[in-house]
């Protein structure tokens, strides 16, 4: 029965919701019809089902392959890092800038230097990598100290702690990283196929059908991109669910995290390790470009970078474009990351106070995860115009969508018996709120705006890409049209520097805050 | 495809290898048709009719190639593919080609070109026209970044400021011209026009290369390197491109829904699409010195036109002497 009930709300939800698309589709009140009814989509898939199977295919051949390698890389990387804390201070900028890089600046470096099913394969691993590092490495040091405790008074060992306390706590956390990580993979393969001039997959299939102005031919590849990403999204959903009830706490843990031990008290080491996460992901790039022989007309190492910008003839051209395009893009991105943040946040907070809005919104917050946002840009251009609403609301939408999880996740981790403490002293849900779940919530907030940062800066050169042919998204859209390998490169470089500075900053205001409410940091 | 193609190379060089029997000294080029990799400009379209077609009748492997044919797409910078050796020739826009070769020392050569008219231009609705650059002042074009210094020269060139037109990104879709976002944008006239009939809307449009903007387009281009050791081939490559290009224009309407189940299965796009195309660029390719030539006045018109945007490019980038051997 009280299943009956859980599920009647948001089924009725969805039902309502699709009528309204529906009419309002057939209608053609959106946009002069730019946003197709229901039916018409499905329609449409019908009529195209004979070209959907070969795409449908490679697409989850290249997806799934990244999915799985991404993944375990992931998961092993995150534990590696638990183990030996100052590893994860040496792959610090590393992590970073993976998960900074912008797949719209990297799959045309991709395309560039590998060949076949490999840049798909890449593009979708790098968007599993990091969110599952950083789950796991934040479920197993979120782990019960107390549990820990306990098997060290007996001897354990660190190895046994992560077996038997970390890893079971940290689940839920790695397969939450695992659902966020498959919508991640879907668009990564789908973005690497747009752009490679493969014959098959769902982003070729995209390519073919833009030219034709039919919503309803784009829609329906989005609609199968979404089913794909909600499938693999609802399994490690459903999960997730059933190992949180078996790994919660059940009465909070009250004490505080002894001061980071990982060497931070010897300054040489500190410094080695500091400097060996900024030369990392330099070092990275170059055994890369050297690994794969590819002529240095086209691959640019860091030096090569360092001399474009600086030193030959296009150098002062390339540093005005530079920071003209910088200019426009970085205040926009500023505002992105608070709008993308904050709508997180409420959706999170929602989450608790309204489950069934959530559950009904669900559907459609995957959909504008997995949507290709090319083939949305008709809609969003024909609604909002070619300006600063257009980009904040494409930032938000690639924004909203992993911060939301992270917080929503820990916002479930809070032990029920200590919200019930409040409520029992007569706390209305707003007050318990503010006094037990935000507050608890924060190593999670910290971590969400980690994870948004570097997404901030990819929506909006998506949506200079796309629709306002500004700043660093069209500087880097017009240099790959003019052979200019100097500034495709820089351009890369530069927002993954941008992003890695960024988030460093959150880093330094985020550890001041926890430690002060004595929490620990969730890396 | 493979088969097939496996299937009638088997055929020509077996024919040959008859031949070459029959003929104790004659060549053996054919008996061992040597690999050649081709990297197109774009997806399966009917921009390159004329190499699905040389493929499926044979026409290479009777020149001795086992050639190999790699769609393109947005990501995909043709020149890059040779640059690496990934292949051996490709289709470019002469203004990226010759600005690589005057600004970076890129060792490309242009050894011909398979549009002699640029069929880029300017698409508008009839209910909106803009039927020459002036009508463009005040107005918003749509122009993918790329393009952009293109419209630029033609603006300089009509004497129009580029401050009065308002030009923005253009990502593949006309539905913001249809929809009237834009009033112009900028695409292969050969083939949008299609779409918005398709919409119900009609459209009009001109080409950059009528109001002053004279290049080329889908330049074949080698690197010198490849030029030196496979010069033999490369001559083949033209002569079968040519007969295969040949061919298709007998009647352009043929051959296009032939391959709706192998070059153009799946692309997304209509085989009426594909046939609009090819009868529309058929005035661009076709040239009274054969398909592929580069006339001494319009190598001279594609340079002049290109210096107005700053690419200086010189005539010993284009090679037109395996033109000659065709």
């Amino acid at each position: 029965m009280a299943g009956n009930k859980q599920w009647a709300a948001p089924l009725r939800n969805v039902v309502v919701l699709l009528l309204v698309w529906e009419v309002v589709g057939r209608l053609d009140l959106i946009a002069d019809g730019a946003l197709p009814g229901v039916s018409e989509i499905l329609i449409g898939l019908w009529n195209d089902r004979s070209d959907y199977p070969l795409h449908v295919w490679e697409t989850l051949k290249a997806s799934g392959l990244g999915f799985v390698i991404g993944n375990l890389l992931g998961v092993v990387a995150g534990i590696f890092f638990v183990l030996i804390p100052v590893s994860l201070r040496v792959f610090r900028g590393l992590n970073i800038a993976i998960f900074a890089l912008p797949p719209i600046a990297i799959a045309p470096i991709l395309s560039l230097t590998l060949s076949g099913l490999t840049p798909r394969v890449v593009l979708a691993a790098l968007g599993c990598y990091f969110v599952t590092m950083t789950a796991t490495v934040i479920g197993l040091s979120q782990s019960d100290s107390r549990a820990a405790d306990l098997i060290r008074v007996y001897g354990g060992s660190n190895w046994l702690i992560m077996r038997m306390v970390q890893f079971r706590s940290a689940l839920p956390s790695i397969l939450s990283g695992f659902r966020v990580a498959a919508p991640n993979a879907v668009l990564g393969a789908i973005l690497a196929e747009f752009g490679g001039g493969g014959r098959w997959g769902l982003g070729a299939y995209l390519l073919g059908s833009l030219g034709r102005a039919e919503p309803e031919r784009l829609w329906g590849i989005g609609v199968v991109a979404t089913l794909i990403a909600g499938l693999a999204y609802g399994v490690f959903a459903l999960m997730s669910h059933r190992f949180v009830g078996a790994s919660r706490a059940v009465t909070m843990n009250m004490s505080v995290p002894e001061k980071a031990g990982d060497g931070s008290n010897r300054p040489l080491s500190s410094i080695l390790a500091g400097a060996m996460a900024v030369l990392l992901p330099f070092l990275f790039w170059w055994a890369f470009i050297r690994l794969l022989d590819v002529p240095a007309m086209i691959s640019k190492t860091p030096i090569g970078v360092v001399e474009y910008l600086f030193f030959s003839p296009a150098a002062q051209s390339a540093q005005e474009r530079l920071i003209a395009a910088l200019w426009e893009t970085l205040p926009i991105t500023g505002i992105g990351l608070l709008c993308g943040l904050s709508f997180a946040f409420l959706l999170a907070i929602s989450s608790r106070l309204f489950p069934a809005f959530l559950r009904a919104f669900m559907p459609v917050a995957l959909v504008t995860q997995t949507m290709p946002l090319v083939a949305l840009t008709p809609l969003l251009v024909l609604l909002l115009g070619r300006g600063t609403s257009l980009t904040l609301w494409v930032t938000i939408s690639v924004t909203f969508f992993p911060a939301f999880v992270i917080l929503a996740q820990g916002i479930s981790m809070v032990p029920r018996a200590t919200r019930e403490l409040a409520m029992a002293y007569g706390a209305s849900a707003g007050q318990e709120l503010r006094i037990i779940t935000i507050p608890a919530s924060m190593p999670y907030l910290f971590a969400a705006t980690r994870l948004t940062v570097p997404r901030a800066l990819l929506g909006v050169m998506i949506a200079e890409w796309l629709a306002t042919g500004k700043g660093l998204g069209n500087l880097l859209n017009q240099s790959r049209g003019y052979m200019d390998y100097g500034m495709i490169w820089t351009v890369a470089a530069l927002s993954v520097i941008l992003a890695v500075v960024f988030y460093q900053l959150v880093v330094v205001v985020e550890r001041r805050v926890l430690l002060r409410m004595g929490m620990s940091t969730a890396e | 495809m493979d088969m097939k193609l496996s299937r009638r190379r088997f055929l020509g060089a077996a024919a040959a290898g008859a031949a070459a029997s029959a003929m104790p000294f004659g060549s053996f080029r054919a008996m061992a048709a040597s690999p050649f990799a081709m990297q197109a400009s774009w997806i399966n379209d009917a921009e390159f009719a004329g190499y699905f077609l040389g493929l499926d009748n044979g026409y290479y492997a009777d020149e001795g190639l086992d050639m190999s044919y790699a769609s393109g797409g947005p990501d995909v910078i043709p020149e890059s593919t040779i640059i690496t050796g990934r292949a051996d020739l490709t289709l470019t826009t002469p203004d990226t080609t010759i600005k690589a070769i005057s600004e970076q020392g890129a060792p490309f050569k242009i050894i011909g070109t398979q549009y002699q008219k640029n069929p880029i231009g300017i698409v508008s609705l009839k209910s909106n026209p803009i039927n020459k650059p002036e009508d463009l002042v005040g107005k918003t074009l749509a122009v993918p970044p790329v393009n952009v210094i293109s419209v630029e020269a033609m603006l300089k060139l009509n004497g129009i400021d580029k401050a009065d037109v308002n030009i923005v990104p253009y990502a593949y879709d006309p539905t913001p011209l249809i929809k009237g976002e834009i009033d112009a944008s900028l695409d292969f006239t050969t083939n949008v026009p299609f779409t918005i009939s398709q919409q119900g809307a009609e459209a009009t449009s001109f080409l950059l290369y009528d109001f002053g903007f004279t290049i080329f387009n889908d330049t074949v281009v080698v690197t010198e390197e490849t030029l030196k050791t496979k010069r033999k081939e490369l001559v083949g490559w033209l002569r079968a491109s040519r007969r295969g290009w040949e061919e298709n224009f007998v009647d352009p309407t043929v051959w296009p829904p032939k391959w709706a189940d192998s070059w153009f299965k799946g692309t997304g796009r209509t085989i009426e699409n594909e046939i609009y195309f090819n009868k529309a660029q058929q005035p661009l390719v076709e040239s009274p010195n054969g398909i592929f030539s580069m006339a001494e006045d319009d190598i001279e018109a594609c340079l002049t036109a290109l210096g107005q945007i700053g690419i200086n490019g010189s005539r010993d980038m284009f090679d037109t002497t395996l033109l000659e051997e065709i």
